[in-house]
């Protein structure tokens, strides 16, 4: 009961001289998050609460409560969703020189209405002990050698829809529908979940398989034999697929100078504990990136999509539903 | 209506204005969706038909059939196993049956996907098939508990009497006891539909592309909540189409309550038979309760081996105290206001039942969509600003509680009427002869008697609260997050073991609530019309 009365002063407050100062942020990204805003608070006293969610939740949620809403800041795990958000009217610029001299121009919108703060590739995933020649390109993975044999994410989750929307950006619309028919008539197993798409593949349940970088950087740091090899897909042409953890200040925050603290924050002091938290690639490119995911050597990245994924993202919702992509 | 006083005006405008008041305030987060249905998204429409809609209404169709068939065929025949014979262990095996109503699909589901993958495989594993089983074993429960409670009322002397007719147990069986327990029957698998055309949980975990799931995709894939809205108004029009079947399959059906027939006395088994009756039961209880509570029991050990039992939130405490405290909260208000209408309309006879009935609306439709509604509804108040102080109802708890009172109104409202009809109208008619005013007449009289199914009512309600995840994810405001919460931002991460410390807690504040639903009932509650 006392939980749920203090929950009900909630809101707005603050702004008085001597009373602590606070953020609220709505983070589709939870995963290893506390540390970090633990950091944040011991460098500037600025306490920090926050809800999780999935990135469309948070954003209709942001949506539906409009100008009342307690969040000074939306964080997504996807660049698509933090766009659709800023298309909604639901995010206000930034001008900041610290954010725009830490994050480079293609991974923040144009008008300082969000910026990335780490940098997460889409990868071709396989087997070390049964698959000699893995697939290099996206295209590749539709291969009719790979039938039965691939494991791939439910077209629900972001990072299908992103993935999608990428290839649409770099190849147009019917060519990616090509390669995603391609995937669907391989028959994939669709699994929601990219730590078990891994775990599939150790299994034996698939042999090649789309997925997340840092999901095979956590499981290499639990046992550092674990048997599946990343390849970066399309190296000869646009790059393996970009997706960003990307924060935004809100339009109805009433924190603001809180919360431009802390996305300044997160761009600099903070970048290397937000990213290497997760195993993310920096986003500031004068930071390391942890160990694990710098020992999977250089690649190059199809930076250039980045903030295209949420214009294009209804394109890749509807192509992935007439492809039949489950 | 006889003995009508000079307060009988003021007495109906009274009753009338409850009536409606209640009625808005719980219809009105699904009004406001059906509202959107007069500018149809056909667009959106078009594409869905032509792409995932088909797909969508056979998974629908084909797990609805088979979850309601499984969870009727198990849940009557183990009922009659347990009121018509008497064998070893009868009582507690009954009364342990009711007990997977305290695992929710989602937690049941996680648990039998990671153990049969490793013998079926990961694709294997994904089927419909699998999902309407484990939804079968934490559902069939409900029809299980009313086709006791109608066997129960059946009178020996039917039996007897069809027995002497040469009819042998199981002639009895289909021919006299099942036909008569039919409408209970029917009230369960009602019940058990609902579940299933909401289920959100359980069918993303196996991939089976429900029309609940429909509204999720279509809502935040495509950010349309136009649409997302259409296709659930279209859903809750379904629902509201079999609760209206399953009344014409009640009717004229009356169940022969209190009549002096001697009650039905368990025949004795063969040890044989009994032997055979306690396996049976043993192998569903080992199913459906056993197998899932080792695994979360062997997680749990795991995650405190590693150290892995906190959430970013803090400890179980804090998670525990969250669900208590919205569970309980929440399921005060919904038997409060329940009882308030259900007495109401009880005097104000025929047409305000279906009036009355409209508040329970928000039963039919799946989480996410009653959130939607609560927020497009709270934030029209907040917009006006009425509340003292600046206070907002959206990101509140209030808002939260109201939200499950609105998906839960049902099962307290329906309990209490149940109880309610049990009361014969001379009882209350005596009352007022004797000059007891119409809130003596329900403290005194109507209250007491529906004791149990109150008691009854709130505990099932608290097993909807404690599982219930969609609407408190979405709504819940900053400080408050429950076990449901833990289960699932841990399963969205596939950290089985980190999801079974709070999977396990929540079953064990269920198995609270299911033991006073079972002492309820023990004492006669009556929690279904």
């Amino acid at each position: 009961m006392a939980t749920l009365l203090a929950a009900c002063g909630s809101s707005d407050s603050s702004e008085q001289v001597g009373v602590t100062r606070q953020v609220t942020v709505y983070t589709g990204r939870h995963y290893g998050i506390e540390p970090v805003f633990d950091e944040f608070t011991a460098a500037t006293g600025i306490t920090v609460r926050f809800t999780t969610g999935s990135d469309p939740e948070l954003r209709e949620r942001l949506a539906a409560e409009g100008d009342n809403s307690p969040a000074d800041i939306i964080m997504t795990a996807d660049a698509a969703n933090i766009a659709l958000a800023a298309a909604a009217g639901l995010l206000s610029p930034v001008d900041s020189d610290v954010l725009r001299s830490a994050i480079p121009g293609e991974l923040r919108a144009a008008d300082g209405t969000w910026y990335s703060l780490s940098r997460r590739l889409r990868v071709i995933m396989s087997s070390k002990d049964r698959v000699t020649q893995p697939p290099t390109t996206y295209e590749a993975v539709g291969d009719p050698r790979w039938k039965g044999r691939l494991c791939l994410r439910p077209s629900t989750h972001p990072y299908t829809q992103s993935l999608v929307a990428g290839l649409i950006n770099d190849l147009g619309a019917e060519s990616a529908r090509r390669i995603v028919d391609a995937w669907v008539a391989n028959e994939p197993l669709y699994i929601n979940s990219d730590t078990d798409i891994l775990k599939a593949i150790v299994a034996g349940e698939c042999d090649v398989a789309l997925a997340n970088h840092y999901y095979l950087g956590r499981l290499l740091t639990e046992d550092p034999t674990f048997p599946v090899t990343l390849t970066w897909p399309d190296q000869n042409g646009f790059g393996a697929h970009l997706n960003v953890s990307a924060a935004a200040v809100t339009a109805a925050s009433a924190n603001r100078a809180e919360a431009i603290e802390l996305l300044e924050w997160l761009a600099t002091d903070g970048q290397k504990t937000f990213s290497d938290a997760n195993n993310e690639f920096p986003a500031n490119p004068t930071v390391k990136p942890a160990d694990v995911i710098a020992a999977f050597g250089s690649f190059l990245a199809d930076t250039g999509s980045v903030r295209e994924l949420g214009r294009l993202n209804a394109a890749a919702v509807d192509l992935l539903a007439a492809a039949g992509y489950e | 209506m006889s003995g009508a006083t000079g307060l009988r005006s003021p007495g109906i405008v009274l009753g009338w204005t409850t009536i409606l008041v209640v009625v808005a305030v719980f219809a009105s987060p699904v009004a406001v969706l059906a509202w959107s249905l007069l500018d149809p998204t056909t667009d959106v429409w078009r594409q869905l038909w032509s792409t995932r809609l088909p797909g969508m209404i056979v998974d629908t169709v084909v797990l609805l059939v088979a979850v309601v068939v499984g969870a009727v065929l198990l849940g009557t025949s183990l009922a009659w196993l347990v009121s018509a014979h008497d064998f070893v262990g009868r009582r507690v095996v009954s009364w342990l049956l009711v007990t997977p109503l305290a695992i929710p699909g989602y937690v049941g589901g996680f648990v039998w996907l990671d153990t049969l993958s490793n013998v079926l495989g990961a694709r294997g594993v994904r089927s419909l098939w699998l999902c309407a089983v484990v939804l079968v074993l934490s559902l069939y429960p409900y029809v299980y508990l009313f086709a006791r409670a109608a066997f129960a009322d059946q009178g020996a002397g039917t039996m007897a009497a069809a027995r002497s007719l040469g009819s042998g147990p199981l002639g009895v069986f289909l021919r006299v006891a099942l036909p008569a327990a039919r409408p209970a029957i029917a009230a369960g698998a009602a019940l058990v539909s609902m579940e299933v055309l909401t289920d959100i949980g359980t069918v993303r975990l196996f991939n089976v592309s429900t029309l609940a799931d429909g509204v999720m995709r279509v809502w935040f894939d495509t950010g349309n909540r136009g649409a997302a809205t259409e296709l659930a108004s279209a859903l809750t029009g379904a629902a509201i189409l079999l609760v209206a079947a399953e009344r014409l399959l009640r009717r004229g059906a009356r169940r022969a309550r209190g009549s002096a027939e001697t009650p039905l006395a368990p025949r004795p088994l063969s040890t044989f038979g009994s032997v055979a009756a306690l396996t049976t039961s043993l192998v569903v209880l080992a199913i459906a309760v056993a197998i899932p509570l080792a695994r979360l029991i062997d997680w749990t050990i795991e995650a405190a081996g590693s150290g892995r039992t906190l959430t970013v939130a803090g400890g179980i405490g804090h998670h525990a105290g969250s669900t208590l405290a919205l569970a309980s909260v929440a399921a005060l208000i919904c038997i409060t206001i329940g009882t308030l209408l259900a007495l109401v309309v009880t005097h104000r006879g025929r047409l305000a039942r279906p009036i009355g009935r409209l508040s329970t609306v928000g039963y039919a439709m799946p989480g996410p969509v009653v959130a939607v509604g609560v927020v497009v509804t709270l934030a029209a108040v907040d917009r006006r600003s009425w509340l003292p102080n600046g206070f907002l109802l959206v990101g509140s708890a209030a808002g939260l509680v109201f939200a499950l009172v609105t998906r839960f109104f049902a099962v307290s409202y329906q309990g209490v009427e149940a109880s309610l009809d049990r009361l014969t109208p001379s009882t209350r008619e005596s009352a007022r002869v004797l000059g007891a005013g119409p809130l003596r007449t329900a403290l005194r009289v109507e209250i007491p008697a529906a004791r149990y199914g109150l008691l009854a009512a709130a505990a099932l309600l608290s097993v909807d609260m404690i599982k219930e995840l969609p609407i408190t994810l979405l709504l819940r405001p900053f400080g408050v997050d429950t076990l449901s919460v833990w289960v699932w931002q841990a399963t969205s991460e596939s950290l089985w073991a980190q999801a079974a410390v709070p999977s396990l807690v929540m079953v064990g504040v269920g198995m609270l609530a299911v033991g006073a639903l079972l002492a309820a009932i023990e004492r006669g509650a009556e929690f279904v019309s």
